[in-house]
Order: C-alpha cells, then sequence, then structure tokens
C-alpha cells in the first residue's frame, strides 16, 4: 500500500515563485538584440585557474592548513554493529598529560541530517551505536599519538543488539535500528504508477523480466576527509573543512552547536576530490568545533583512511526487480520495478535516492506506462548516501540489461532499439518532467561509428561490444530545504588594471567549477583566464551557494555568473559607445580590448574600456542570480523530486575480452558520447567523461563495499588495498565524443557533464559480456568466480542441448571440446 | 617522545628537522618541513600520493623512515620547479599537465609528477603510452580516468626531447 | 593518519653491525625496504621497541656469479631492491622467472624500495589480520597471529594458516636457491625449499637475531626453461592470490627434447609454500608433450588446496592454480 504522503514531499516552494531579477537595460538603452556572440572563450581548451599550483604542491588542502598550538582529534568508534552504550567513562583520558579535552554523544546532543526531514544523526552516538565504526568519543590532545591513546583509555560498556545486514530482514526484524527513525527500519517508501502498467505489459508482445542486484560501492576520493576549527577571541568560530556542501554543513553547525550562523565562518579550502562522498556533514566537523570552543585552540582531525570507508554515504546496494512489456518493433510499452535499497544506519540523503531510483529513469527512452515501487530500510552498516550518479546508476544497470535482452529476444540490433524509444527533444516524460535539448539520438551515432559496431557481428567468441544510454539531471529544480531564494548567486567585479575577480560559494572539488566561472567571466569582457581571479567558497567572503552536488553547479552557478558578467559587459560596452559616438551593439569586448565590430581596426585596450566604464557607472561590481524554472515537475506528491532545469544524454559503448578459462573480463574500450549541451571548456569536459567512465568501470569489475555479516559486520576490507580501484594497468582506453544539444536553460546552453557519463558504463559493460560470451550478470560486480560460473552454467547447458551453441564456429572450437570432455578448462 | 635532529638533503639543499624517530618522511615533509606538496591517501603503500624520489627513484614516503633517509638525496614535487628542465618556476611535465587538465582535485598529482619525471628521466626519449601505464602503476588517481595523464607525460617527453633532436 | 608505534632506529653500516644489534636488542626488528613491516606495525601487529635498518648496509646490494663449491652460483645480496633483481642482466639471463617475479611485485614504487631478503621474508597473510587494530577488535578481539586465541580461517584451528604471499619464494624454491644467514653463531646456510614451515605465526626457520644476507641461486648445468605465472585482481599493487613457480631442465636445448628434471612450486596456499610431489612421471618426457602439461596440471590441481585466508573464493583459486599452470606450461612451449 502506498504510504501517506509525508510532509517531505512539499520540498519546493509552497506559493509566490521566486524569479530571477530582470536586469534592467543600462542607461535606459533597450535590450539590445545582436548576433551570436563570437567565441572568444568559449568551448576552447583552457589551463584551468587553480591547476599549476596544486601541481606545483604549493595548494593548501585542508590537512596542510598550519596554525598555532594546533591540537588533534581522535574519534573513538564502536566496535559493534549495533548495541547499546551502557556507560562511558572518560575520566581515565581526560586525566592523560597532553588531552585537553574529550567528548560524547551528551555534549552534540542535537539530531541532524542533510536533509531536513530526516534528522537522524547525532555527531556522536547518544545511547547506542548502529554500525562498526559509529563515533562514540572525541578527543583532543597535543599530538595524534596521545589522542590515540586517550581515546584507548575511554571506557565504554557496550550491551550488543542483533544486527541486520539485510533490508529485507531489517524490515521484518523486530529491534529498531535509529533511534530516530519513525517507522520500524523503514527509512522510506515510495510507490509511483503513471499509465496502467498492468495493461501495457498485458499488450506487449515480450515481456522480459530480470533481477538484479547492485552492490555498494564507495567515492575512494585520494585526500581522506579532514576538519580543522578555530575560534576567535571575539566568538568567531572558522571550521576549514574538505567538503562539498558548505553551506549545508554551515546550517547544522549552527544547528548542532546551537548558535547563530553569522558567528560561524565555513571555508572550503581546494579539495582532493569528493564525488559525492564529502557532501554532507560528518562527526569529524562537529567534532573539531566544539573541541575549539571548549579548548580555545585550534583542532584539526584527519580522517584515517578506514574512517573514510565507515564514513562512506556510498552507492546505495539495489535489488531491483524488472518487468518490461516490447512491442515486437522493439517499442517499449511500459516498466515496471519493484526496488530494496540498503540505507545502512542513517537517512542521509536517502529520502531523495529512493525517489531518484524511479524518478530518473524516464529518459532517454519514452515509456508509455511506468511503476515503481521502492523501499529504502536501515539496516546496521555504515550509512549510503549520494554518489557520483545518486540513486539512477543501479536502475540504469537494470534497464539497459533489460532493453538488452529485448533486443535478443527480438532479433533487434540493440542501438536500434534504443533508437526507436527515444523520447526527443522538448517532451514530456511519464512522470510528466519536462526536457529540453536532447542529443540522445547524436551520442548512439557517435558511439556507434567510433567503435566500429558494425564489426560486432564478426567479433569471435570472447569478445563482444556493448551499448547502453542514459540520462542525468543538470540540477534540481528544488533545493534540498524550502526557501524562496535564488539557486545560485555570484558576484563579479571588474578592476581598473584590467582584472576581474569572481566571488562564488560554488565548491570546486577537482571538477573545475572555478574555471568554468572564469571562462564565462573571460568570455563576457574579453579577458583571459589569467586575468580573472575566483575566490569561492568562504560563507564570509562568497555569496551563498549550495553545493556541489546533483550536477547543479556549472547549469545554476554558470548561469548566475552569466547574469552577472552580463550586466558587467553592457556597461563596458556602453562606456565605450558612448565615447566613441556608436550603438553599443557594435562595440564588442574580446582578446583584452573593446573594439568595434565593423571596423576592427578600431579597439581601445580593456583596461581604459574598464576605466571609462567605471568613471561613468562608479566602481564595477554586480551581482547575477540564477533560479529554476517552476514549471518542469509532475504535479504530484513528489512531482519535484528528480525534476531539474535540463536533461543531458550519454551513451556508451565498452569492448571487453572475456577469457573463458578464467572467467577474467578485461575491458578495452570505452567510447563516451556525451550530450552536455554546449561545452564550455572541452578538456575539462572530456575530463569529466573520461573519469565517469573510469569510475563506472571500476564498479563493475572489481570493487566492493560490503560489510561481512559472518563476523560481526566488520568492513570487508577498508583500505585502498582491499578496496580495489583500477590502476593505470587496468583501465582501459577512454574515448570522449563530446556531442553538443544547447538546452534554453544553461548557459550558453550548458548542461552538465559530471555524473551522468558515468551511468552507461556499468550495464555497457554487463551486454559486451554477454555478446562476448552469451552469459547475463546480473550482480554486481563482474568478478571472475562469479563470470566463470555464469559461463560454465550456460556450457552445460548448451552441451545439454538446451542452449544454442553461443557463437558457433566464432573461436569455439577448442573450448567446447576442453569443457565438454569433462576437463575443467 | 624523544626527537632526533635529522639532517637531510632535500631538493638538493641540506635540511635538519628534530623528528621523533618512528616518524615517517612523509610526516616528516609535512608537517616539520611544511613541505605539503606531497600527500597522503591511505598512509600504508596503496596509493602513492606520497611519491618522492629518493636518489632519483620514485618511492613511497609513508613507508620511508625519515631517519634512513639520512645521507640520501630526496627530492619532492616542490623540487621540480626549479630542476635543470624548468622554466619560469615551472618543469615540462607541470606545464603539460596544465595544458592537458591532467590535475582534476590535483590530490594525485604531486606523486604522479615524481613517477613521471623519473621514467622520463631513465628513458631519455619520447615515452610510449604503455611505458607511461608501466611506470605509474602504483599511483592511483580517482579523478581523471588516466587518459589526460598519460596524455601529458608522453606530450612532456616529446617536449624535452624535442631541443635534444634539434641539436 | 595512520600511526606508527614508537620506537628507535638504529643505522648500522655493516652486517657485523647488524648481528651485533640484533643480539644486544632482543625483540628488535629488522626493517630493509620497510614495504611489509611499517604497514604491520601501523596495524598495530608487532610493537618493537627497536627498529634495525639495512639502509646504510651497503655490502648487502651486489649481485655477483661465483664459483662456489665446486659449482657456479649467483649470489644476490638481500638488500637489492626488487627493481634491480628484476632489471639485472645475469638474472634475467640466468634466472628469467626471478626476473619476472621480482618485477610482478606490488606497484614500480613498492619494487624500488622493497628487498629480496624482504620478500623472502615478507610475514604470512590473512583477510582477517592485515587490518587495523580497531578493526581485529571488531572482529572480536582478534586470532591467533594478533591479540586473540582463535583462527577464523580454520574454525577451532589451532594453527595459524596465514598465507605465504611473496612472488619471489616460489621462484626461488623452484631454481634450488639457498638462503644464507648470518646471525651471531656465525654463517648458516639453509636450502629455500627448507626455509619455510607451516606455522603462520613463524613460518621460516630464521632466528629473530639472525638476518638474511643473500640469495644463493645455482647456474642451470642444463638448457632450462622456467615461468612464475601470478594472477591478482588488478594488474599492479595487489599481492599474489594465485602463484606459481615453475622449472623445466632438458635433455638438450629444445621444448621437444626430454625433462630432466623439474620443480613445481605453489604459494598463496597456508603459512608454507607446496613443492608438488609425485611429477616422477613426468621425467623423460618431452615439455611439447601435452601429456607433461596434463599430469602436471593434474598434480597442482590436486595437491594444492588454498584457504579463504585471502579474498577471492577458495574453490575458484584451485581451480586457477591449474589453469594458471597450464598456461605458464603452454607459452614456455610456444616461446619454443
Ligand atoms: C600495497 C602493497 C602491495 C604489495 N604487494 C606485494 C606483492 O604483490 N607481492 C609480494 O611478494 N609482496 C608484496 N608486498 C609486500 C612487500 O612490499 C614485499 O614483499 C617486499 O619485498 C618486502 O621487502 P621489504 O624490503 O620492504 O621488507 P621489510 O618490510 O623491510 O621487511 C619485511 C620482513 O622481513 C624482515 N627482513 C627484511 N630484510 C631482512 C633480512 N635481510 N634478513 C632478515 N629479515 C629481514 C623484516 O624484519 C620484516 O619482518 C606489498 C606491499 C604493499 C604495501
Ligand atoms: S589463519 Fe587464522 S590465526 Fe592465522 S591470521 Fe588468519 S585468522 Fe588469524
Ligand atoms: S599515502 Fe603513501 S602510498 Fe598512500
Ligand atoms: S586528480 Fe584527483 S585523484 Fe588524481
Amino acid at each position: 500500500m502506498p504510504e501517506q504522503p509525508g510532509p517531505e514531499e512539499d520540498v519546493g516552494p509552497v506559493d509566490g515563485q521566486v524569479e530571477a531579477p530582470v536586469d534592467g537595460p543600462v542607461d535606459g538603452e533597450a535590450p539590445e538584440s545582436e548576433p551570436e556572440p563570437v567565441r572568444w572563450q568559449l568551448g576552447k581548451s583552457h589551463r584551468k585557474v587553480d591547476a599549476m599550483e596544486r601541481m606545483r604542491g604549493i595548494t593548501r588542502y585542508t590537512d596542510d592548513i598550519k596554525l598555532p598550538g594546533l591540537l588533534h582529534c581522535k574519534i573513538l568508534r564502536s566496535p559493534h554493529p549495533h548495541a547499546n552504550i551502557l556507560s562511558i567513562d572518560v575520566s581515565r583520558a581526560l586525566a592523560m598529560p597532553g588531552v585537553h579535552a574529550v567528548l560524547t554523544g551528551e555534549d552534540l546532543p542535537v539530531p541532524y541530517g542533510v536533509i531536513p526531514w530526516t534528522p537522524d544523526e547525532t555527531a556522536l552516538a547518544c545511547g547506542k551505536v548502529c554500525y562498526v565504526g559509529d563515533g562514540v568519543a572525541a578527543v583532543a590532545a597535543i599530538d595524534e599519538d596521545t589522542a590515540i591513546a586517550a581515546c584507548e583509555a575511554i571506557d565504554v560498556e557496550y550491551e550488543p543488539l542483533p544486527a541486520y545486514y539485510d533490508p529485507e530482514e531489517a524490515l521484518a526484524g523486530d529491534h529498531k535500528i535509529n533511534p530516530y527513525a519513525k517507522r520500524g527500519n523503514l527509512s522510506k517508501d515510495v510507490v509511483l504508477e503513471f499509465g496502467d502498467v498492468e495493461a501495457s505489459l498485458e499488450q506487449a508482445d515480450v515481456v522480459v523480466e530480470g533481477e538484479y542486484y547492485f552492490e555498494g560501492t564507495t567515492h575512494g576520493a585520494i585526500e581522506p576527509h579532514c576538519a580543522v576549527a578555530q575560534v576567535e577571541p571575539n566568538g568567531l568560530l572558522t571550521v576549514w573543512s574538505a567538503t562539498q556542501v558548505s553551506h549545508y554543513l554551515h546550517r547544522e553547525l549552527a544547528k548542532v552547536l546551537r548558535r547563530p550562523a553569522h558567528t560561524i565562518r565555513v571555508i572550503q579550502p581546494p579539495l582532493g576530490g569528493a564525488f559525492g562522498g564529502k557532501s554532507e556533514p560528518f562527526d569529524l566537523e562537529f567534532c573539531v568545533a566544539l573541541l575549539a570552543i571548549r579548548t580555545q585552540r585550534p583542532v584539526k582531525c584527519l580522517y584515517t583512511r578506514e574512517e573514510v570507508f565507515y564514513s562512506h554515504r556510498g552507492r546505495h546496494p539495489m535489488r531491483m526487480r524488472y518487468k518490461t512489456g516490447f512491442r515486437q518493433d522493439g517499442t517499449i510499452t511500459g516498466v515496471s520495478a519493484r526496488t530494496f535499497i540498503d540505507g545502512g544506519a542513517y537517512s542521509s540523503f536517502g529520502l531523495v535516492t529512493t525517489y531518484y531510483s524511479g524518478q530518473l529513469l524516464c529518459a532517454p527512452y519514452a515509456f508509455p506506462a511506468y511503476r515503481f515501487h521502492s523501499t529504502r530500510a536501515y539496516t546496521n552498516k555504515p550509512a549510503c548516501g549520494p554518489k557520483r550518479g545518486h540513486g539512477s546508476v543501479q536502475p540504469r544497470f537494470a534497464i539497459e540489461v533489460q532493453l538488452d535482452k529485448a533486443a535478443v529476444e527480438l532479433g533487434l540490433d540493440p542501438i536500434e532499439l534504443r533508437r526507436r524509444n527515444d523520447i526527443g527533444p522538448d517532451g514530456m516524460t511519464v512522470n510528466e518532467f519536462k526536457i529540453g535539448s536532447n542529443g540522445f539520438l547524436e551520442c548512439l551515432a557517435r558511439v556507434e561509428a567510433a567503435s566500429d559496431w558494425g564489426r560486432r557481428a564478426t567479433l569471435p567468441y570472447g569478445r563482444g561490444l556493448g551499448i547502453a544510454g542514459s540520462t542525468y539531471i543538470s540540477g534540481t529544480n528544488y533545493p534540498i530545504y524550502p526557501n524562496e531564494m535564488p539557486q545560485a548567486a555570484v558576484q563579479v567585479c571588474l578592476d581598473r588594471s584590467g582584472r576581474a575577480r569572481v566571488f562564488s560559494g560554488a565548491n570546486d572539488i577537482g571538477q573545475g567549477s572555478n574555471t568554468m566561472l572564469a571562462v564565462i567571466v573571460a568570455q563576457e569582457l574579453g579577458l583571459e583566464l589569467d586575468d580573472i581571479r575566483v575566490l569561492s567558497a568562504d560563507s564570509d567572503l562568497c555569496p551563498v551557494d549550495l553545493g556541489a552536488y546533483s550536477s547543479r553547479i556549472t547549469l545554476m552557478v554558470g548561469g548566475a555568473c552569466l547574469d552577472a558578467a552580463q550586466k558587467l559587459r553592457r556597461k563596458v560596452r556602453a562606456a565605450v559607445a558612448k565615447r566613441w559616438e556608436l550603438p553599443a551593439r557594435r562595440v564588442t569586448l574580446i582578446d583584452r580590448k573593446a573594439m568595434d565590430l565593423e571596423d576592427p581596426s578600431r579597439s581601445v585596450s580593456i583596461v581604459e574600456a574598464f576605466q571609462w566604464a567605471e568613471a561613468d557607472h562608479g566602481l564595477l561590481g554586480e551581482v547575477g542570480n540564477y533560479n529554476t524554472p517552476k514549471d518542469r515537475h509532475g504535479s504530484y506528491r513528489g512531482g519535484t523530486i528528480g525534476a531539474s532545469p535540463a536533461y543531458s544524454f550519454t551513451a556508451h559503448v565498452a569492448e571487453v575480452e572475456v577469457d573463458p578459462d578464467t572467467g577474467v573480463v578485461e575491458v578495452k574500450h570505452i567510447w563516451v558520447a556525451h550530450d552536455c549541451g554546449t561545452a564550455l571548456s572541452r578538456r575539462i569536459v572530456e575530463g569529466q567523461m573520461e573519469g565517469s567512465a573510469y569510475m563506472g568501470f571500476g564498479e563493475a569489475l572489481m570493487e566492493r563495499h560490503d560489510v561481512d555479516p559472518g563476523h560481526n559486520g566488520v568492513h570487508i576490507g577498508p583500505s585502498l588495498l582491499d578496496y580495489r580501484m583500477p590502476t593505470f594497468l587496468d583501465t582501459p582506453e577512454l574515448h570522449a565524443l563530446i556531442v553538443e544539444a544547447p538546452d534554453a536553460q544553461g548557459p550558453y546552453g550548458a548542461k552538465e557533464a559530471g555524473e551522468g557519463p558515468l551511468h552507461p558504463s556499468i550495464p555497457a559493460i554487463a551486454n559486451a559480456i554477454y555478446d562476448a560470451v552469451g552469459v547475463r550478470l546480473d550482480s554486481l560486480p563482474f568478478a571472475p568466480p562469479r563470470v566463470l560460473t555464469a559461463i560454465d552454467d550456460r556450457l552445460a547447458l548448451e552441451h545439454a542441448g538446451e542452449l544454442p551453441t553461443f557463437k558457433l564456429g566464432r573461436g569455439r572450437a577448442g573450448l567446447a571440446s576442453a569443457r565438454a570432455a569433462g576437463g575443467v578448462a | 617522545m624523544a626527537e632526533a635532529l635529522l639532517s637531510l638533503r632535500i631538493n638538493g639543499e641540506s635540511v635538519h628537522a628534530a623528528a621523533p624517530a618512528h616518524w615517517t618522511l612523509l610526516e616528516v615533509l609535512r608537517y616539520r618541513l611544511d613541505l605539503i606538496g606531497s600527500k597522503q591517501g591511505c598512509d600504508k603503500g596503496d596509493c602513492g600520493a606520497c611519491t618522492v624520489q629518493v636518489d632519483g627513484e620514485p618511492v613511497l614516503a609513508c613507508l620511508t623512515l625519515a631517519c634512513a633517509a639520512a645521507g640520501r638525496e630526496v627530492r619532492t614535487v616542490e623540487g621540480l620547479g626549479w630542476s635543470p628542465e624548468a622554466s619560469n618556476g615551472c618543469h615540462p611535465l607541470q606545464d603539460a599537465f596544465d595544458r592537458w587538465d591532467a590535475a582534476q582535485c590535483g590530490f594525485c598529482t604531486p606523486g604522479i609528477l615524481m613517477s613521471a619525471e623519473a621514467l622520463l628521466r631513465k628513458v631519455g626519449r619520447v615515452v610510449t603510452r604503455d611505458e607511461v601505464r608501466e611506470a605509474l602503476a602504483g599511483n592511483l588517481c580517482r579523478c581523471t580516468g588516466y587518459t589526460k595523464i598519460i596524455d601529458a607525460v608522453v606530450d612532456a617527453s616529446e617536449m624535452l626531447a624535442a631541443p635534444r633532436d634539434e641539436t | 593518519m595512520l600511526r606508527l608505534p614508537q620506537f628507535g632506529v638504529a643505522l648500522p653500516s655493516n652486517v657485523d653491525a647488524v648481528v651485533a644489534l640484533l643480539r644486544d636488542n632482543p625483540g628488535a626488528r629488522i626493517v630493509a625496504g620497510g614495504t611489509d613491516i611499517l604497514p604491520n606495525l601501523k596495524h598495530r601487529l608487532d610493537e618493537p621497541g627497536m627498529l634495525i635498518s639495512l639502509a646504510q648496509v651497503s655490502e648487502l646490494r651486489s649481485i655477483a656469479k661465483l664459483a662456489h663449491e665446486g659449482r657456479e652460483v649467483v649470489e644476490i645480496g638481500a638488500g637489492n631492491t626488487l627493481t634491480r633483481v628484476s632489471e639485472d642482466p645475469l638474472v634475467r639471463e640466468l634466472f628469467p622467472s626471478l626476473a619476472t617475479a621480482a618485477g610482478l611485485v606490488a606497484s614500480p614504487l613498492i619494487r624500488n624500495m622493497g628487498t629480496l631478503g624482504g620478500n623472502v621474508n615478507l610475514d604470512t597473510r590473512c583477510r582477517y589480520v592485515n587490518q587495523t587494530k580497531f578493526w581485529r577488535e571488531a572482529l572480536g578481539g582478534g586470532c591467533l597471529k594478533s591479540e586473540g586465541n582463535v583462527c577464523f580461517v580454520v574454525p577451532g584451528g589451532r594453527n595459524c594458516v596465514a598465507a605465504m604471499s611473496s612472488d619471489c619464494v616460489p621462484v626461488l624454491i623452484s631454481l634450488g636457491a639457498e638462503i644464507v644467514l648470518a646471525g651471531p653463531e656465525g654463517q648458516r646456510v639453509v636450502p629455500a625449499a627448507k626455509y619455510f614451515k607451516a606455522d603462520g605465526l613463524r613460518h621460516t626457520v630464521r632466528d629473530d637475531a639472525e638476518l638474511t644476507t643473500k640469495l644463493r641461486v645455482p647456474v642451470p648445468t642444463t638448457p632450462r626453461r622456467s615461468a612464475y605465472a601470478k594472477w591478482t585482481v588488478r594488474k599492479s599493487i595487489d599481492f599474489p592470490l594465485v602463484s606459481v613457480a615453475l622449472r623445466f631442465d632438458l635433455k638438450s636445448d629444445s621444448v621437444d627434447a626430454p625433462v630432466t628434471e623439474l620443480v613445481v612450486v605453489a604459494g598463496v596456499l597456508g603459512a608454507k609454500p607446496r613443492v608438488i610431489a609425485k611429477l616422477d612421471d613426468v621425467i623423460g618426457k618431452p615439455l611439447s608433450d601435452p601429456a607433461l602439461s596434463r599430469i602436471v596440471c593434474a598434480a597442482v590441481g590436486k595437491q594444492c588446496k588454498p584457504l579463504e585466508n585471502v579474498p577471492y573464493e577458495a574453490p575458484y583459486r584451485r581451480r586457477m592454480f591449474e589453469v594458471f599452470t597450464r598456461r605458464a606450461i603452454a607459452e614456455l612451449v610456444a616461446a619454443g
């Protein structure tokens, strides 16, 4: 039964939509209609504004911050997957020389959560622990060794409780894991139906049914989480944190520390990777903050790699049952999905994940009818959350394999089958999301050509090509907490020396958002990127931004930046036009000059142009805003969740070699075509596409984030040795093919490129494995033992005459005879 | 905790620092000498973020005892900028990484640069993509998918080889 | 960070000084490249008061061919890095399988640090032990090899079966190498095949007060084919999960010539490498004879019983021992 809609679904503003302020024409001049602006910076490849200093080793990441009198914090963690805390005695620890303060759960009792409707975490455990690694107490000491020794001197008495490691077991279990949960171990349940799914399946010529399992994976940013806090004599608390959501951290710090936000400054130093793993507050930030307040000394906490695995918030394990109906021509009649989501001990973004697991599936293929039922449960594991491609990478795996199975059954080329289901541009999905630009068909065409798809028909046994497609959001239409303020705002100032500064709250996490802002300002004001200084993610200096998640920054923050830059451009052009006695429309800014478009020999340096403009208008500073359109979502409860201003599209072809004797899968190539709207900076876009494909590839073949139910719920390997991330030698050749279908919502038409390109990796590899050896891998990862078992099973069936010989005559002879003869290989 | 005075050679200069005997070279570099370019990603040999060169060979600073590095030439990413190949405080590898956007978050980059520099020096000619893969196989990067890094290292080897070819 | 326990470090400059330090400081441990012992110390598997570093013992770094007791041998100093061993022209020419194995250890960075002596004395490994102290506490308080008194691999077992995980050891045994030790009593030579014991807590016969000074490998006296096969999930960094060394001495320099002697050794089973027995039927058969491959593979499959001490299912690895052996032989035959 569908649950009663809760208040949390009202994530949109209630009434009174917020419009982005309309910028009035400068000096009473009518807004200029002008030819397409010269692509001066746009779409080029740029040196990033902040890469050289990283390369020279002088960038200060959080752990590189040095402060006088710095104390070190360590957090004592629970060795139990589920237990009541009967008592904590910190007296021995406190008495140790060099120990300055000790905190326990009672010092920070206010529950918080990144989603305001599910505050179900406390900074340190209050009364009970919910997974191995849960924080119990925190120590500030003169150095790390002393802090560790003090942690060992804290006496905690636990009363172990039965633990659950499987969502369905947890839902049926008697013991409630999360003390703040309202409905037992049910974290979230969503049922949505669009159209008549049962009828659509009945009308289908073919119904493909499948059960898929996506094992958990984690982000694996090379920089471990780190936070530093300091209090000034006037009470101002500064927290530096390796976070990708400074603003939400700021809000939660205010809430948990019970102090007004204006007494807290949050700074995100340059970040060593995040991928979603740093997109909510963690215990260390609260602990260093309170310890700094208590000790009046700066305090730092740096997670060990093991602690990074416990903090997790990675990809949710999902068990997915899919039914998909197809007509003979390959078009989809309807889709039905039942999904169990393993949430771990806390909600994190789980409410959103539960929606995303269904809501983000309704493109690039038109679903005439669709139903999904997703259930997220608490378990005694590190909490899951958003990882690159939040909530939709798992169902994308399922649906793309479903399509591949249908293509086989219907005797259709799988690319052709996808083409026939393309939803196209400017349409509406079955769940009522409005789609703008859509370059999916071009993505398919590009990977088809680049991979030389035609050779698929003749590839020998053991080699295969697989295709998959996907879509993703470019930001969400509504922020995490309802408010009527703009979704993004940027401030840009011009200097009379010919430089510009950009103040932005956005978190550059390595994806290059600072450079993206500089490209926009450079494009509009005729500057080089070197002329621009971007100051970002400092709550005292920069406007609020909501953070680096949901692939929102290019579209939203870029949009706000473009707004500000265009206002300045207008002022500068007006000042030049006035002096040249020309209409402003004839003045362009390019190549560090203001130039007459009709007489390029007439120009003035940008320095002088800025000075003229400053003389006319005073100090040149403008703010820009971006707000989402409020007409693109569904008109049902939950219909705002997953709605985006614009959608990106991707297609992958993977080429694999499967060793039928060992089950080892080698991915040779991945061709990634991605419609990012407009590529503002080409190499950065390619880098996002390559990095995404890489990450998906690792998840497909080797990465495993799980606990061991047979051994007290310990993590199966919380280290970069046991959690295998592909090395230089493992990674396939990645071919990034940029597709541009500009969207009216994005700056210059730009959409996202950071998360979308991951999605098809996994199903493309699964489908390529089928093409190579005729076996379906419906569970991740495609580890050699699993692949080998599948091959064995198929060979046995072939041998028994129950299945045809796969790729008969194409390199099968040796293998078939060896296996049939009863040998292992 | 007894601290010993260490005499090290770092980036061609003699440096002295007091540190406990159980400290690794990585700790001494980062927390005593403020040479923060060498990064810590795992602290036990699994990631390569801490790669520095000792006597010209790339090694892991997180598994090197600082006192065992005494008397040997330690080279860190900070020293690349004033190596003989550098111009304007920037080594050809750093320049190539910048042009190729081979650093995204840049956290793996110092270590990768130190491995790559050793490769280029050892090979002394234009390197192949496979040679780069082999030489960098102990350095993990989570951002780039490695493609642009390989591009940049090959490019830098061409830049370094170009003047040699002309003569 | 992952902290090391506190210890003092001694930096002797010759073998005699190392021996003296070992004698005078019971409980002291040798650190060579540090790539095994330092992670283990960070995991608090030991807390020695003193580490004796071999960093300055340059006499451990030679590689030389010489005559010894009437036969030709190559002596490889224990302090040579694995990079050096894998690239050394003498090693590559005379012991290609050793060069291969050394070149497959871990990653280039670790091979630049790790030594052959460290690789031979590499501690045994187990999924339940090579973790942090906190992790082992969560597991239930460690096992025989750490803080506890149970075994998680063999429940009820009283003997630790952690895996000998060195890449070079199976090869050294297959080549008939000898391990030269220096100790308070002077020098001692142990055949590599007798160096290891089936006890994961102490899997070598080396006394705590001894150090390995060199590996003495006899130069082949007949034509020979040798190989080392390793399987891991990633192509770099990972410890072996399947590991087999093979050596075939031949009557003449052709794969079609009869095999006069053969040794096949498997690693990553229990604490002791396994020398495959009952291969006598193979003697006299040409290396290229498919029957030879069948017999060797069958023996490997029968005698190699991987345990759940390292990742990836034991039955799978058992099957792979056979597959990798077959492939190694096929490659030797194909190479001619
Ligand atoms: C990420 C990672 C991956 C690895 N992968 C592999 C792998 O694939 N294959 C593999 O074989 N190993 C691997 N190793 C382990 C290790 O790097 C190698 O075995 C290396 O050869 C150890 O040599 P070392 O000099 O660093 O040893 P150390 O750590 O210095 O010493 C290892 C042990 O041997 C003792 N010892 C060292 N030298 C002597 C001596 N001369 N005499 C007596 N005792 C001595 C030490 O006391 C210590 O107990 C890996 C390590 C890491 C961190
Ligand atoms: S084999 Fe048993 S005793 Fe030995 S390390 Fe593993 S679990 Fe511990
Ligand atoms: S920090 Fe040294 S290898 Fe990871
Ligand atoms: S650039 Fe981020 S880890 Fe390599």
